[in-house]
């Protein structure tokens, strides 16, 4: 007992030492510590500098509102394509073996460095940037002379069996400079070349006048379009936009006497398109409201079939603010269209005729 | 009988030298895979690690399993304070001893401290800015801010980690779920350039529009660093989830060093004006609206806030006549801290950090000076931030194995003179 105590002490200490040590050495600091901080913007703003005011160079590339409208030919084998971001008309070029070929319209604002431009087209093909100013080939788009650039890769870029190849015709309009791309297979862009020709040679520019278009004397047919806006004839304050994703067709934009706003967006899928209550929850998700399993819908006629209507009041998920949406599916030719209308009520409200309108005044590509 | 076993065991020489073998195996490893995963990774591997399954050096998996750094520092320390305690005896001939033992300890515990408690981060900032807060120069968080009034905002900060780990995350204070679909710990940014976009973006939502981004090679040298990209889906709904679509969340967005890259890249490209224009579409901010409160969210660096401000009123970098060589690099700063009153300028340059409110800091880079000017760059400093609570331990146990080690060397050596002199 006597020798017992001083044991038991060492024991007790020695014990808790390695606990804590472990306990110690285990800890993990993997938390969410939520805080709270003054904002940002509070603080005393910074010296402007090149890099550390980024809202200062988020300056909009394009005015898209103002763009004038394009007019072509398009060459045997092109067909057209719901342009990309930032496009204004999007094709696709394809031979037995399947697209094989790009090409796209895109208006930037004029007075961009022409080597800079050509070094990033080098870029893409994987060529080492120029120093010196490029040569380039003059060709014809519409009446007017511009510049081409043809640029091809040394390198297999494409599934890393082919190499590519891109042709890029530059045209300089007043404060824009539009940009006719061809890009792809290095032998079937050089084939494609003289179709290419002949379609910029083809190109003319209808200035700020979306409901002109519609009065074009340029037939809706398999070889002529307006970009894609031949098929409706638009209301007068409608203003055509470039589609802001590359799953629409077309988009437009509504903007009334107030202010206040709307926009109009069409897309085009396959077969039914996903069917009926997957997109219609879909418009209800983009409300802020839940899905619902029995919709109901009203029909009002369309050329060759029936169109489904609906309509839902919310809060648009992305704004926050209160919002209506009015769209309508079209089975047409194996396909479905799908229209949408949403944004400020008021403007929906007052744009709910014309947009049912607009729908009924399509005629479809592939209608007979 | 166990308690018996476990002292023996603990207090055993042998353990001892078992376990210095296994740290000098473990130096030297750890050493020359850095050569292969770089100095973060080899250290994450091997030290900061528990056991370590498998080896990779000169480019040959190894099967073997070893003890990891944390793992042979832990049971060092415990074989120390063990013996310590056990054989502890008070007597002036043994002072020596205990001295040196003492400041090993304080050595392994001071390492153990610094590990868990000293922090190192970076503050940015350009002529005229002002910053309260450091931010982390490896590790990110995604960030979600919403306002709450009174110019305050809350900050829900999800680790990097967390969001590696992919599946759903939910916090009480955010009225969404987060659902990580994929995550790459190092990525690349590429500019979705009108003039040569083909492919459709991977989500129409955000910096997507304009940015692809793709999974990269994980950063090996101390020149690189990983900086990570997620693709996230936000999921509202009480009852019914609603999605507010597919996000891409990416530390080039909200990292100043690596936006800065971006810029100058494009810039050698594409000339100033574009680089600026491209630079301003990949950090605009991300938001969604949730129950009538907009929430922003930024992949950024982890940020640690100061309870004081510093502005940088100037930042010098000179160089040795005719040469590049550089000669001084200085920030001159304010400091001001509204809890204590402090208003003063202060100067940080090499090799005189500023020591204040349990952090030191050192000047770390500088685009200052004449090359800044040329570019017309408005100059801008880097500070090295360091919190380390334990930064004396070295120090100190140093200081007790040197004395303990004197003390009984000049022990034996009186011994030893006493000794010769009687003879």
């Amino acid at each position: 007992m006597k020798s017992s105590s001083p044991h038991l002490l060492k024991r007790s200490i020695a014990s808790s030492t390695l606990a804590v040590i472990f306990i110690v050495a285990g800890c993990k600091r993997d938390d969410v510590n939520v805080y709270q901080v003054a904002k940002e913007n509070s603080a005393p703003a910074p010296a402007p500098t090149p890099m550390a005011t980024p809202s200062a160079m988020a300056a909009p590339v394009q005015n898209e509102n103002s763009q004038p409208q394009l007019q072509f030919v398009l060459p045997t084998g092109w067909q057209q394509i719901a342009p990309s971001q930032m496009r204004v008309a999007s094709f696709t070029v394809t031979n037995a073996t399947g697209p094989v070929a790009d090409v796209g319209v895109i208006p930037l604002p004029a007075g961009e460095d022409e080597l800079a431009l050509v070094n990033m087209w080098r870029d893409q093909m994987q060529l080492p940037a120029l120093t010196n100013a490029t040569t380039a080939e003059t060709v014809s788009i519409g009446d007017a002379a511009a510049k081409l650039f043809e640029i091809a890769s040394e390198k297999p870029l494409i599934d890393g069996k082919f190499r590519g190849r891109v042709l890029v015709a530059m045209l300089t309009r007043g404060a824009t400079s539009w940009f006719f791309k061809l890009t792809g297979e290095d032998t079937f862009v050089g084939s494609q070349k003289e179709n290419f020709l002949h379609f910029l040679k083809s190109v003319s520019f209808v200035e700020n006048a979306p409901t002109a278009i519609a009065a074009s004397p340029v037939a809706p047919t398999q070889n002529a379009n307006t970009g894609g806006n031949s098929i409706w004839t638009l209301p007068a304050d409608w203003q055509s936009v470039p589609p802001s994703s590359p799953m629409l067709f077309a988009e437009f934009s509504i903007v009334d006497n107030a202010g206040g706003k709307a926009g109009v967006n069409i897309a085009e899928l396959s077969g039914e398109g996903g069917g009926l209550a997957p997109n219609v929850n879909r418009w209800r998700g983009q409300l802020g409201l839940p899905p619902i399993a029995d919709i109901l819908t009203r029909s009002f006629d369309v050329p060759g079939g029936k169109a489904q209507l609906v309509d839902f009041t919310g809060t648009n998920a992305k704004s926050g603010q209160p919002a209506r949406l009015v769209a309508a599916i079209v089975p047409q030719n194996g396909q479905t269209w799908f229209y949408k209308l949403m944004g400020d009520e008021k403007v929906v409200a007052a744009q709910q005729a014309a947009f049912i309108k607009f729908i009924q005044s399509a005629k479809y590509p592939d209608a007979h | 009988m166990l308690t018996k076993k476990i002292a023996r065991f603990f207090t055993s020489l042998r353990l001892t030298v078992v376990l210095l073998a296994f740290a000098i195996i473990l130096v030297f490893i750890g050493t020359i895979a850095q050569v292969d995963e770089g100095l973060y990774n080899a250290q994450t591997r091997y030290f900061h690690q528990w056991m370590i399954f498998g080896l990779d050096l000169f480019g040959h998996k190894i099967p073997l399993i070893l003890p990891g750094g944390y793992l042979i520092g832990t049971l060092l320390l415990t074989n120390l304070i063990f013996a310590h305690v056990y054989r502890f005896q008070l007597s002036v001939k043994k002072i020596g001893i205990q001295l040196a033992h003492s400041g090993v300890i304080l050595l392994l515990v001071g390492q153990l401290a610094t590990d868990m408690f000293a922090h190192e981060s970076q503050i940015r900032f350009v002529e005229g800015e002002t910053k309260s807060y450091a931010e982390s120069s490896q590790d990110y968080e995604l960030a979600f801010t919403t306002d709450v009034g009174t110019n305050t905002e809350q900050v829900v900060p999800i680790p990097q980690k967390m969001l590696a780990r992919g599946g759903e995350i939910k916090n009480a204070n955010l009225p969404f779920t987060i659902r990580v679909k994929s995550f790459w710990k190092n990525s690349a940014p590429s500019f979705r350039a009108p003039m040569t976009q083909n492919a459709p973006p991977t989500t129409t939502n955000g910096v997507a529009v304009n940015f692809d981004f793709s999974p990269t090679a994980e950063a090996k040298t101390m020149d690189d660093k990983n900086v990570p990209t997620a693709l996230i889906e936000i999921e509202a709904g009480d009852y019914v989830p609603i999605s507010l679509g597919d996000w891409i969340v990416s530390g080039w967005t909200a990292d100043a060093g690596m936006i800065e890259s971006v810029q100058q890249n494009y810039a050698r490209m594409a000339g100033a004006s574009l680089a600026n224009q491209i630079v301003g579409k990949l950090t605009s901010p991300q938001s969604v609206f949730v129950g009538g409160k907009k929430f922003t969210f930024t992949l950024r660096p982890v940020r640690n806030y100061l309870p004081f401000t510093l502005t940088l009123l100037k930042a010098t970098h000179t160089v040795y006549d005719g040469t590049d060589i550089p000669k001084d690099f200085r920030s001159r700063l304010q400091l001001k801290n509204s809890r204590t009153g402090d208003n003063r300028e202060v100067e940080i340059f090499m090799n005189a950090p500023l020591r204040y409110a349990g952090l030191t800091f050192y000047q770390y880079q500088m685009n200052a000076g004449q090359m800044a000017q040329q570019a017309g760059m408005t100059p801008e400093s880097v500070l090295q931030v360091v919190r380390n609570p334990s930064w004396l331990t070295p120090y100190l146990g140093c200081a007790l194995v040197a004395a303990g080690l004197i003390v009984q060397f000049l022990f034996h050596l009186v011994g030893f003179m006493k000794k010769r002199r009687t003879q």
